[in-house]
Order: structure tokens, then sequence, then C-alpha cells
């Protein structure tokens, strides 16, 4: 009994780099020009390639399945895509932080909210994952 | 899906949860956004909805888990419309694309918000 509200789950630190925007794009299956080339990002009014939401999203998700352990713990998560993140074409990239923290725990489920922020400015919101209590750890 | 296919998804999360590789690996959750896309693709080629990819924007994005995706699963996606709503140019589109094995094994389900913005006419 020892999940409670406010229990930290985990940190996490990461520099998304434009190498591996690509590796996403082609992983994921997206080559949407705006994950690659800074002329079809300026085109859209963006200040240049920005991540891929999914990208930034998955990330988040590693707080949780750290965690958790076994990645199949996990039973629901959502997020809303609040702020893009550009993604310098340098060797260093753009560092993406993670918090996640329980904020609610019921009978099966526990409840982890993941805080992430870019430059200290949130870029995802609502950032929710609920996961198994019987699988989490106590 | 292949073992491959997911060893090369997790290396591009930078993921190295041990439950990705060895000889039944299971796919990183958010995989299943990599097969829902291929229906949002249909969505977006749909000539009747008169939507441009280049003029839509993800707002949102839940999943739901029934079971993780495994290497030897055979997946099938269907795209709902869940709900519209048109405020001036834009148009707001609610869908879930519902994966599945071949047999019908609920996998999981992909809800997506899509703002689209309609060219001026």
């Amino acid at each position: 009994m020892s999940v409670a509200v406010g229990t930290g789950v985990g940190e996490l630190s990461i520099f998304l780099t434009r190498a591996q925007l690509v590796r996403y794009a082609g992983a994921s299956r997206d080559f949407n020009p705006i994950h690659w080339s800074d002329r079809a990002a300026h085109a859209l009014g963006l200040d240049g390639v920005i991540a891929h939401g999914m990208l930034t999203m998955g990330t988040a998700l590693r707080v949780v399945t750290d965690w958790a352990g076994d990645p199949g713990a996990v039973r629901r998560y959502s997020a809303r895509f609040t702020r893009p993140v550009v993604v310098p074409d340098d060797d260093t990239g753009v560092e993406l932080r993670c918090v996640g923290s329980v904020t609610a725990v019921s009978e099966d489920m526990v409840t982890v909210t993941v805080e992430v922020t870019c430059g200290g400015e949130k870029v995802l919101g609502a950032v929710t994952a609920e996961v198994s209590r019987a699988m989490a750890p106590s | 899906m292949r073992a491959a296919q997911i060893a090369e998804f997790a290396d591009a999360l930078g993921d190295v949860n041990s439950a990705y590789t060895g000889a039944d690996p299971v796919a990183p959750p958010t995989f299943a956004a990599v097969l829902g896309a291929a229906a949002w693709d249909a969505l977006f080629a749909d000539p009747e909805l008169e939507l441009a990819l280049q003029r839509v924007v993800h707002a949102d994005q839940t999943f739901a888990w029934h079971r993780p995706l495994r290497t030897g699963d055979t997946v099938t996606g269907v795209l709902t419309i869940d709900r519209v709503r048109c405020r001036g140019a834009m148009e707001i589109v609610g869908v879930t694309v519902r994966l599945a094995t071949l047999d019908g094994e609920p996998l999981v389900d992909s809800s997506s918000t899509f703002v689209h913005t309609r060219a001026a006419s």
C-alpha cells in the first residue's frame, strides 16, 4: 500500500537531436517534411524543424514504463499536443524533461501524470497514464 | 508485427526496456500510433472529406490497450469518425482507430482529435 498520491515515479532528461528525428521518421513511417526540413517548417510558420508529437509522447511514457518495468502494465495513456518542440541542427539537440508522479489511486488502477517541459515550458498537456495496480510497483 | 520492426521503433525512442527484445518481444505501447496512422492516411486521402493534410494539426491523443502488440500479431484497423465540430474555418474532427487481430481480438483503441483549417475560398 505504499503507492500513494504524490509518490514520484521517476524523471527523465533526454536530448532530442535531428539524428533521432530521422530515426523516428523511419521507424514510424512518418515522413512529414516539417520533421526534417527547415524550409518546410518555416513555410508553415514554425521556427524550424520540430519533433514528431508522438516521439515526444512516446518518450514521456518511458518515465512510466521504466517505473512499471512491464510496458504491458500501461492500460491507458493520453496527452494534448500544446507546443511544438523545435530541434536545432547541432550535435547537442534540445533537452526534454519528463517528471512523473502518482496523481490518483483506485482499486485497480494507478494514475500517473507526467510533466513534460522543454526550456522550462510545457510542451504536452494533461499527460496521464493509467497503470494496472496489480502490476505497478508497490 | 515483426521483431525487427519492434526493435527499430524501440531504438528510435531510445528505449532499452528488455520487453522489446529477446525471443518474444512486445512493441512499445505507442507503436499503436504507427499502425493507426495507416488508417489516418485513408481518412486524409478520402476525396469526399476534402481534408488537406498540410492544414491538419494533431491536437490530442489517447490510447486504451486491451493487451500489448506482440511479434506475430497480424493487425487490422477500423477507423470511425466520432464527431465533427465546426468553428469558423476550423473543423475539429474526433476519430478512433480500433486495432484488432485478424481473428477479432481487440488490441488497442487509438483516439485522436485533429484540427483542420479549411482554405479560404
